[in-house]
């Protein structure tokens, strides 16, 4: 077994907005392994980037609060640390990267310099070093001429090749972790495709693990070693790439699954989206959060939150249809008894 | 960049064309004959300068002549009608720098204060500082400025009666004690927009996606306010800098009335009061220049400070 570099368990995080209060994230709980890629998967709106952003201390708070939960890298509590102690790990054993690499860089500060900064800061280096080193970084992500590149703006990049840039600078001290929110969204699908080469062939070489965030399955099924499937604020399905493709244990994963295009096996297949929206999360349903959408809910699951379920080492489901009392099924992987 | 500062200066020149244009045009139109004044002329002196400005010759001649006196590098803007002996150009370069020294303390005072008051109030955005601040900036912006210059010199009364001895100047104009008070009241209107900017351009930059990057980074929140916050938030005001300084130039003519400064200000509305037309095209066409000149000055620094600018 590979060893945990990252374990949360049962974060919690909530806004206070003039509506109320939105529970965003709800005990929620994974484990990042040493070298190997999580993907976090779930429709807009669920919760996913705060889960990120509360572990890297990024949420604002106010109004964004950490109700409860713990988040071990390497052993050492990370949650809710004071920004000089966040610090220590932001940027150093933590790099991340986000969506929008058009905005996501300082727009008067040259590429180099900015990844020269955190180079600087962290580790000390001189003005002049510390852009060296910048340069190299900005080579590896397959950025040409990257000497002349470093002492251009983000204006001057195309969008590809300031989320090269934005990897090379999240790259700068080693981390062991790269948190990437969505990397390839705003890119078009070419560009997506080697932004996900680059991250895999750095994986590789740097033994770093991944954390990536992504709406696009065919991603997930490509690059995942383990698959956490959020909804409504809940993880509802967790497990390897392997279990959550071929053995779904959640009707939302198997809806997700139905709803994604494949280019094997009929043509004709029709895509079925999920209908129906998410439940409110100013005051989320006391039973199964997928209650209103799901097809095969039972009385049950409008009474109580499914508790959640282990089905092999790993792979873990909140839904009742586990249960033992539960009609016996075939559209979800049940547990082996 | 240079092709960027070319194209700015011949643009500037053809603006500066316009004014002299509009200035002389609009003295024409300005009824009564500048040489039949109270004090009239000898029929000599009127000889002598109606051969001079073409006066005796169609419009188009005058106008011809009044631009070809004013052409670099050598403008003449000739004599004035009311002082004797004396040219507009000494005029102009023995008043105008006092105007100026006002004028640029003025720009300092109000370019300082707007970016330092604007930053804390969105450091302390809704709290006590914040709102003491913003209820001054609306203070400062409604209050016509010869309120404030009459209210400084109050003041300064009050301050210089309670030392016992004149710590700061009430007016005139020597030393840099005498520059404090009018060039603070100069420019207190421009502080008050430009912190009003400031602060809104401050509350915008810190919901930008790179400022969750710098942090993401592991910065200190110094830096990040520092590096990258506060050199994006100031590229708006800088813009409104440069059509500000034209704000200033004319809010000096009042200040240098209240303050009694030698500045250029005072003798343009001397010179308009008494008719004295040279005196009037020289200071406004100067004036005019001048203002071009800054506001171009601005978009180059513009220029340095925002890289978009530059490389394009
Ligand atoms: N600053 C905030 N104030 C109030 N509510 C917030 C704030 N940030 C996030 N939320 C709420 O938290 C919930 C989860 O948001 P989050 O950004 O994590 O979604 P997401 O899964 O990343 O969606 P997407 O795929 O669209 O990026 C949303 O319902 C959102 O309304
Ligand atoms: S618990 Fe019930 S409602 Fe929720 S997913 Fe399972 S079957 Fe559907
Ligand atoms: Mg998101």
């Amino acid at each position: 077994m590979s060893e945990n570099i990252l374990e949360v368990t049962d974060l919690s995080v909530e806004f206070t907005t003039y509506g109320g209060t939105v529970k965003a994230v709800r005990d929620v709980s994974f484990n990042v392994e040493r070298g190997k890629t999580l993907a976090i998967v779930g429709e807009s709106g669920c919760g996913k980037s705060v889960t990120v952003q509360s572990i890297m201390g990024l949420t604002p708070t106010p109004p964004g609060k950490i109700t409860s939960g713990s988040a071990k890298l390497n052993g050492r509590e990370i949650l809710g640390l004071p920004t000089r102690e966040a610090n220590q790990f932001r940027g150093v054993e933590i790099g991340m990267i986000f969506q929008d690499p058009m905005t996501s860089l300082n727009p008067t500060m040259t590429i180099g310099d900015q990844i020269a900064e955190t180079l600087m800061v962290h580790r000390g280096k001189s003005r002049r070093d510390a852009f060296n080193q910048a340069v190299e970084l900005l080579a590896r992500t397959h950025i040409p001429e990257a000497t002349k590149r470093a002492k251009q703006y983000p204006f001057e990049f195309s969008g590809g090749m300031l989320q090269r840039a934005m990897i090379a600078q999240s790259l700068a001290c080693g981390p062991a972790i790269l948190i990437a929110d969505e990397p390839t969204t705003a890119l078009d699908v070419t560009i997506q495709a080697q932004i996900l080469e680059i991250m895999l062939e750095l994986q590789r070489t740097e033994n770093m693990s991944i954390i990536l965030i992504t709406h696009d399955l065919a991603v997930v099924a490509r690059i995942a070693d383990n698959v956490a499937v959020m909804y409504a604020g809940e993880i509802i399905e967790s497990g390897s790439v392997d279990d959550i493709f071929y053995q779904s244990a959640h009707p939302y994963t198997v809806g997700l699954r139905s709803a994604m295009p494949s280019n094997t096996g009929d043509r004709d297949k029709q895509l079925l989206p999920i209908a129906g929206s998410p439940p409110d999360l100013f005051s989320p349903p006391k039973g199964c959060g997928y209650y209103a959408r799901c097809p095969y809910a039972m009385e049950a699951c409008h009474e109580s939150a499914p508790d959640p379920y282990t089905l092999t080492e790993g792979h873990i489901a909140r839904c009742w249809l586990h249960h033992d009392d539960a009609p016996p099924t075939d559209v979800i992987h049940r547990v082996t008894r | 960049m240079i092709v960027y500062t070319l194209k700015r200066l011949l643009a500037g020149v053809i603006t500066v064309w316009f004014i002299a244009t509009a200035t002389f045009i609009a003295m024409h139109q300005v009824p009564g004959d500048p040489l039949l004044n109270d004090k009239a002329v000898s029929a000599e002196i009127r000889k002598n300068l109606e051969r001079r400005y073409g006066l005796d010759k169609p419009i188009t001649h005058q106008y011809l002549i009044f631009l070809r006196n004013m052409l670099p590098p050598n403008p003449d803007f000739g004599i004035s009608f009311t002082q004797q002996n004396r040219r507009v150009n000494d005029i102009i370069k023995d008043h105008f720098p006092v105007s100026a020294i006002l004028g640029l303390l003025a720009i300092f005072f109000s370019a300082a204060g707007g970016v330092l008051f604007g930053a804390l109030t969105a450091i302390y955005r809704n709290r006590l500082p914040d709102i003491v601040i913003m209820f001054l900036v609306i203070l400062g912006i409604s209050v016509p400025s010869f309120v404030f210059a009459a209210l400084g010199q109050l003041l300064l009364v009050n301050v210089n009666s309670l030392m016992g001895y004149s710590l700061i100047p009430v007016a005139g104009w020597g030393s840099f004690t005498h520059m404090l008070m009018p060039s603070l009241v100069l420019g207190l209107g421009t502080m008050a927009l430009l912190t009003r900017l400031m602060r809104t351009s401050m509350l915008d930059v810190v919901n930008e996606d790179y400022i969750k990057t710098a942090r993401a980074k592991g910065l200190s929140p110094q830096r990040i306010f520092f590096k990258h916050q506060l050199r994006n938030a100031i590229l708006p005001v800088i813009t409104v800098l440069g059509p500000q300084i034209a704000v200033i130039t004319t809010g000096g003519f009042i200040v240098e009335l209240v303050f009694a400064i030698p500045g250029l200000g005072r003798y343009f509305v001397q010179a308009v009061q008494q008719l004295d037309y040279t005196v009037i095209m020289g200071t406004t066409v100067f004036y005019g220049a001048f203002l071009v000149f800054m506001v171009i000055v601005v978009d180059i620094l513009y220029g340095f400070i925002d890289p978009r600018v530059r490389v394009q």
